[in-house]
C-alpha cells in the first residue's frame, strides 16, 4: 500500500532493504502467516507502554507491503525490549526474531533512525566490549536511582565492603559486575570480530568502531588466537 | 402399489447423484430428474477443481456421472422437469415435462430434492462493484471459467493482470441485500483460487478482502495457511466499498481495518466471491411439494443440527445447497442420509401392508 510517509526515499530502496530483510536465513523459521489475532500484543509489554505492535509489523512483512516495512524499520522497531514474549504466536511466528532481523539490517545500512535510537547506547557498548560486563555496581547511585529507595546511599557508600561480603571471589568488584578473566575476554573479542558484530558498531559509532578495533587486534594478537 | 419401491431424486449434482448411488446400493429403484442436459450440478458444470484439495473436477467427478448414466437402476431423465405432485407417502403421483412440453405422471414412494443453489447475481447488490459496467470485475464463477481454459486474464485487454483483489461476502451477511446468512464455501473458494492465480502467474499480487475468514475444519491449514505462507497471498481485513475506473485499472475503497488505516489501491482484475441463493428450481420445488422454506429461502428441515434431510412432508426430503449454503462434503453426506432416510420410510410402508 502506498505510504505517506518517506516519499523522500525511492521505492527501490525501500525494496532492496526488504529484501535483505527477506534473504536473512532466519526469515523463513520466523514467518509463517499472520491471521491477525493480537496475542503477540497482549502478551507484548512494549505495547502497553508505546505505540507499538508486533503484530503489525509482522502483518507487513506477511503481506510484503514494502512501504509500510519501511516505515516500521524506522520508527517502530526501536520500541521493542526484544524479551519474546511474542513467540507464543498460535501460527508460529516469531515478530521478536523478526524485529532481530531488521534491527541488524537497519544497522547494517547506517539509518539515521538507527543512529538517533542508538545515540544513547554507545557508552554500554564501550563498557561491554571492554570489560564484558554490562552493568556494574558503582552504577548504583542514589542521585542516579532516587526510586530505588533511602538505603541505596548505605549500600553505595561502602559498596567495596558489601561486594567482598559475597562469598564468590570474582564478584567482589565495583567498577565491573564480576570480574572477568583475560581468556574470556580473548574468546569474546574473536566472537565479535567473526560475527560481524564489531563491524556493525561502525554504523553506530564509527570513532568507537575503531578504538575497539584497534583494542581487540592487539589483545587478540598476543593471545594467540587465531580469527581469519 | 407398484412403484413404493421407487424413490424420485430431484436434480443431479453432487448431492443428487449421492442419493442416487445410495438408494440403488440399497436395493430400490431411482428415477433421478435433472432439468439440464448434463448432470454433474454447479461444481461439474462451472468449477474447473474442487475445494479444498484442488483437484481438477474432471478427474473427481467424471466417474461418478458415468457411473450415474450407466447404473441399471437409475432411471436418468434429463432435460426434464418435475411440474407437478399430488398424493402423498408411498403414493406420490409426480408430473414430469419434456423441453416440447409432453407431459407424464409418474408414481412413486419417495421423493429427495437435490435442486441446489445459483450464485448470487452481483448486478443486484447494494455494492458499488460494478460488475456490470467493468470489463475486470468478474466472479469467481467468471475466474473457474477461465481456469477451464488454464489461465486467468484482464478481459478488457486480454493480458496477465499484476494485481488481484478477491473481494468477499458478495451477496452473503447483507440484512440490505436480504441475506443475512454466511455461504460457507466461497472463502475456502477465493482461497483456492488464489492459489491457482499465483500458480499461473507468480509475480501477480493477490489480495484478498474479507469481513471474517470462515475456513473451518481442514481447509484453514489446507488452504488458508497455504495460500498466505507459500503463495504469499495477501489477506486484509476489511470490505471494499466501491470499485471506481481509474485509467485503465480499477480503484478500490477500503478500510485496512486491523492496521487502522484507509487503503485505495489499483487493481487489474477484481474477483467478486458472489456467494450461495437458493436456486430457481428449489423455490418451484417448494411450492411443488408444498416444502416450506426456512427464514433464508431456503428448503425447510426438521430436527435442527441433528436431522439435516428430513422436510416437514413425510415422504419428501432434501440433500445439499437446497437446504441452506454447503460445500459438496456436506452436499454428498446428505445426499447418502437423504436416500437412507428415504428407503427407511418405503421399508416402513412395505412392512404396514
Amino acid at each position: 500500500m502506498p505510504s505517506d510517509l518517506y516519499r523522500e526515499v525511492a521505492l527501490e530502496e525501500k525494496q532492496r532493504l526488504f529484501d535483505e530483510v527477506k534473504a536473512d536465513a532466519r526469515y523463513q523459521g520466523y514467518l509463517y502467516g499472520c491471521y491477525e489475532c493480537g496475542i503477540c500484543v497482549a502478551a507484548c509489554p512494549s505495547a502497553r507502554f508505546y505505540d507499538f505492535s508486533p503484530r503489525k509489523i509482522t502483518q507487513t512483512l506477511a503481506r510484503e507491503d514494502v512501504e509500510l516495512f519501511y516505515e516500521q524499520l524506522n520508527d517502530d522497531v526501536w520500541n521493542c525490549s526484544q524479551c519474546f514474549s511474542c513467540n507464543r504466536c498460535p501460527r508460529q511466528n516469531s515478530p521478536g526474531g523478526l524485529i532481530t532481523i531488521m534491527r541488524e539490517v537497519a544497522v547494517n545500512n547506517g539509518l539515521r533512525s538507527m543512529k538517533e535510537a542508538l545515540a544513547g547506547y554507545t557508552r554500554i557498548i564501550y563498557k561491554i566490549m571492554t570489560t564484558g560486563t554490562q552493568v556494574s555496581p558503582d552504577m548504583l547511585q542514589e542521585d542516579a536511582f532516587p526510586d530505588w529507595g533511602p538505603q541505596v546511599k548505605t549500600v553505595s557508600d561502602n559498596l567495596d565492603v558489601w561486594r567482598r561480603a559475597l562469598p564468590p571471589e570474582t564478584l567482589h568488584t565495583t567498577g565491573l559486575s564480576w570480574q572477568v578473566e583475560e581468556k574470556t575476554m580473548h574468546e569474546l573479542y574473536a566472537i565479535w570480530k567473526l560475527t560481524g558484530t564489531l563491524d556493525m558498531i561502525s554504523q553506530v559509532d564509527e570513532g568507537l568502531h575503531d578504538i575497539m578495533e584497534e583494542i581487540m587486534d592487539d589483545a587478540l594478537e598476543d593471545s594467540g588466537l587465531r580469527v581469519d | 402399489m407398484a412403484n413404493t419401491d421407487t424413490v424420485l431424486i430431484v436434480g443431479a449434482g453432487p448431492g443428487g447423484m449421492e442419493a442416487a448411488r445410495t438408494v440403488a446400493e440399497l436395493g430400490k429403484k431411482v428415477l433421478l430428474v435433472e432439468a439440464q442436459a448434463e448432470i454433474g450440478g454447479t461444481p461439474y458444470a462451472s468449477y474447473a477443481t474442487l475445494t479444498p484439495d484442488l483437484q481438477e473436477t474432471e478427474a473427481a467427478m467424471g466417474h461418478i456421472v458415468r457411473g450415474i448414466r450407466h447404473n441399471p437402476s437409475i432411471d436418468l431423465r434429463v432435460n426434464t422437469r418435475v411440474v407437478k405432485s399430488e398424493g402423498d407417502i408411498g403414493a406420490f403421483h409426480v408430473t414430469l415435462e419434456n423441453p416440447d412440453a409432453t407431459q407424464t405422471v409418474v408414481e412413486v414412494g419417495a421423493v429427495v430434492i437435490a435442486t441446489g443453489f445459483q450464485h448470487f447475481d452481483p448486478g443486484r447488490e447494494t455494492q458499488m462493484y460494478g460488475y456490470y459496467e467493468y470489463d475486470d470485475v468478474i466472479t469467481l464463477v467468471d475466474a473457474e471459467a477461465m481456469f477451464k481454459q488454464g489461465k486467468i486474464i484482464r478481459p478488457s485487454t486480454g493480458q496477465a493482470p499484476d494485481s488481484v483483489a478477491f473481494i468477499q461476502c458478495v451477496g452473503s451477511r447483507d440484512r440490505q441485500i436480504g441475506n443475512k446468512y454466511c455461504s460457507k464455501v466461497c472463502c475456502g473458494i477465493a482461497s483456492k483460487q488464489s492459489i491457482e492465480i499465483k500458480r499461473m502467474l507468480p509475480n501477480a499480487k493477490v489480495f484478498i478482502f474479507y469481513i471474517d475468514m470462515r475456513m473451518y475444519g481442514f481447509w484453514e491449514d489446507q488452504i488458508y495457511w497455504k495460500a498466505q505462507e507459500e503463495y504469499k497471498v495477501n489477506y486484509v481485513r476489511g470490505i471494499v466499498t466501491e470499485v471506481i475506473r481509474r485509467g485503465g485499472k480499477l480503484l478500490i475503497k477500503g478500510e485496512d481495518t486491523t492496521m487502522g488505516r484507509p487503503v485505495e489501491v489499483l487493481m487489474d482484475l477484481v474477483i467478486l466471491s458472489v456467494g450461495m441463493e437458493p436456486s430457481k428450481g428449489t423455490v418451484q420445488m417448494s411450492k411443488i411439494f408444498s416444502v416450506p422454506r426456512e427464514e433464508h429461502g431456503f428448503l425447510q428441515t426438521v430436527g435442527g443440527p441433528l436431522d439435516t434431510v428430513s422436510t416437514p412432508v413425510p415422504g419428501i426430503f432434501v440433500a445439499g445447497a437446497a437446504a441452506g449454503p454447503k460445500d459438496i462434503e456436506d452436499t454428498v453426506s446428505m445426499g447418502g442420509a437423504a436416500a437412507a432416510k428415504a428407503v427407511g420410510a418405503l421399508n416402513r410402508l412395505a412392512l404396514e401392508v
